[in-house]
């Protein structure tokens, strides 16, 4: 389902904290519909690339466009294109102030001006989709990992964005509740949502991905489709990773 | 001459009081005489019940005020602390400001504040500008500890919590809001309710301004009759019994907003 129309496109993102240099230049086009797995090894600065794209972390230097925008622009009213970019966490971070109706439909109606009702309907119909609607009433902390994650791809996906950042979303969850979450991103890469996940399962990378990257040391080590890069892996680094991640 | 003093003595009383009370110990009559005296003669109960009206309107219009003050400063100093980029020259200023009026409130007696604002900078001339000169010290007093108070919730709520507002679209304040402030309140409740109390028993100090508050009241009736054991216990408890149903009615408060935690 990927279209021809570049969605993302990343030039030459450099991030630093302090003066430790996390990313040292990543040059990366996302096409829409695409699904992008990004693996690595813990501190290669994979999480900090994916929250540049949203900007929840700005880069040092390099320019991220967006559907045409470069958001790096500080002119750029980077708000207004969060909302068209959805971002599950490895901690979900619900609200836990909130029921899980509300969690997904503040947004809508505080932001996309839906009102309460059409945004009530748009929640039950995503909920439905992810077998959670009859937890609309309940609150974060009745739920168990799972559902947590569920709920909060649902109240991203809320507010109707054209792409979706998964930063590790199952590296939190008990074993046995890892499958439910994966079947819910499955489903979403199926109807053509673009996607850039963050994973440690390599199992469903293979299975999902369209392409996969590999960053080490700050850069993209090496990329393309799930059976080159774990088929047949060219560098030592990718090839020593996979070494330890596959049993 | 009793009467142009509006004052009664001991014997004058005794002597118009029922007939049980003449043969009752000297001890007893004289604690129900000094009663008469501070609550029932001349109608006194109305100094006390218009020196309660004083003592609410500065406690919660000083509340409100230090509650506003207090958020706002927290979220400057939270906003200051946490930026992970070098915070922009207003945003500095702003902090700058704020440890200094933390600094200078905390530093400072209460009563010295209440005496510089009454009698340096606003110097009221009216009944009513003396009431709004009593709030804003007060409110003033209050925002440097609920500040303080209000830091640490905001400071206690998870990171993940801000990083997901904002990734959903919501610009920082809207995200701090609905989101960090709500649950930041309900951490901090116990500890806003203490400051409460605080400011609620500090309201004694604004008869230095020549506010006429509960306590001032007491003091008018000591200083008519020349007995201050009944007016001033009876002062005491006047406080204690607000101060327990404040503390009742904010356990309420606690526990339904505890309803989401289960």
């Amino acid at each position: 389902m990927i279209t021809d129309k570049t969605l993302i496109k990343v030039d030459g993102l450099k991030k630093s904290f302090k003066d430790i240099e996390v990313l040292k230049g990543i040059n990366l086009e996302i096409k829409q519909g695409e699904v992008v797995v990004i693996i690595g090894p813990s501190g290669c600065g994979k999480s900090t690339f994916l929250r540049t794209l949203n900007l929840l972390e700005r880069p040092t230097s390099g320019t991220i466009n967006f559907d045409g925008v470069n958001i790096t622009d500080p002119n750029t009213d980077i708000n207004l294109h969060r909302q068209k970019i959805g971002m599950v966490f490895q901690h979900f971070n619900l609200f836990p102030h909130m029921t899980v109706l509300k969690n997904m439909t503040i947004a809508p109606v505080k932001l996309s001006k839906l009102s309460k009702t059409e945004a009530e309907e748009r929640a039950m119909k995503l909920l439905d989709r992810v077998g959670l609607a009859d937890r609309a009433l309940s609150y974060p902390s009745q739920l168990s990992g799972g559902q947590k994650q569920r709920v909060a791809i649902v109240r991203a996906l809320a507010m109707q964005p054209e792409v979706m950042l998964f930063d590790e979303p199952t590296s939190a969850l008990d074993p046995e509740m890892v499958g439910e979450v994966l079947d819910v991103m499955k489903s979403l890469a199926k109807d053509g949502m673009t996607m850039a996940i963050v994973t440690h399962e390599m199992g469903f990378a293979k299975e999902v991905a369209d392409r996969v990257l590999f960053i080490d040391q700050g850069i993209i080590m090496e990329q393309g489709s799930p059976a080159e890069v774990f088929g047949n892996p060219k560098s030592p680094r990718l090839k020593d990773f996979l070494s330890k991640v596959i049993s | 001459m009793g009467e142009t003093l509006n004052i009664i003595s001991f014997t004058e009383w005794l002597s118009g009081a029922p007939g049980w009370l003449q043969s009752c110990p000297d001890w007893i009559q004289n604690f129900i005489f000094q009663c008469y005296q501070t609550f029932i003669y001349a109608d006194r109960w109305k100094f006390f019940l218009s020196g309660l009206e004083i003592t609410f309107i500065v406690t919660i219009g000083a509340l409100l005020l230090g509650v506003i003050i207090g958020l706002l400063l927290a979220v400057i100093r939270t906003s200051h602390d946490l930026s992970v980029q070098k915070p922009n020259v207003i945003l500095r200023i702003l902090n700058a400001f704020a440890n200094l009026y933390l600094t200078v409130i905390r530093g400072t007696p209460m009563m010295v504040q209440l005496l510089i604002m009454g009698f340096v900078i606003m110097v009221p001339k009216t009944d009513t500008g003396t009431v709004v000169c009593g709030i804003i010290t007060l409110g003033i007093n209050s925002g440097a500890y609920v500040a303080e108070i209000a830091r640490s919730g905001i400071m206690s709520i998870d990171r993940g919590q801000m990083e997901a507002g904002r990734s959903l679209g919501f610009n920082y304040v809207q995200t701090m809001w609905n989101f960090i402030i709500p649950q930041a309140f309900k951490n901090i409740l116990p500890a806003l309710c203490n400051e409460m109390i605080t400011l609620l028993k500090d309201t004694s100090l604004v008869s230095v301004i020549a506010l006429r508050d509960v306590t001032k009241q007491a003091q008018n009736i000591v200083s008519i009759t020349y007995q201050a054991y009944v007016p001033y216990i009876s002062l005491a408890v006047i406080y204690l019994i607000i101060v327990i149903i404040l503390t009742k009615l904010l356990g309420i408060l606690e526990r339904r907003l505890r309803n989401s935690d289960h």
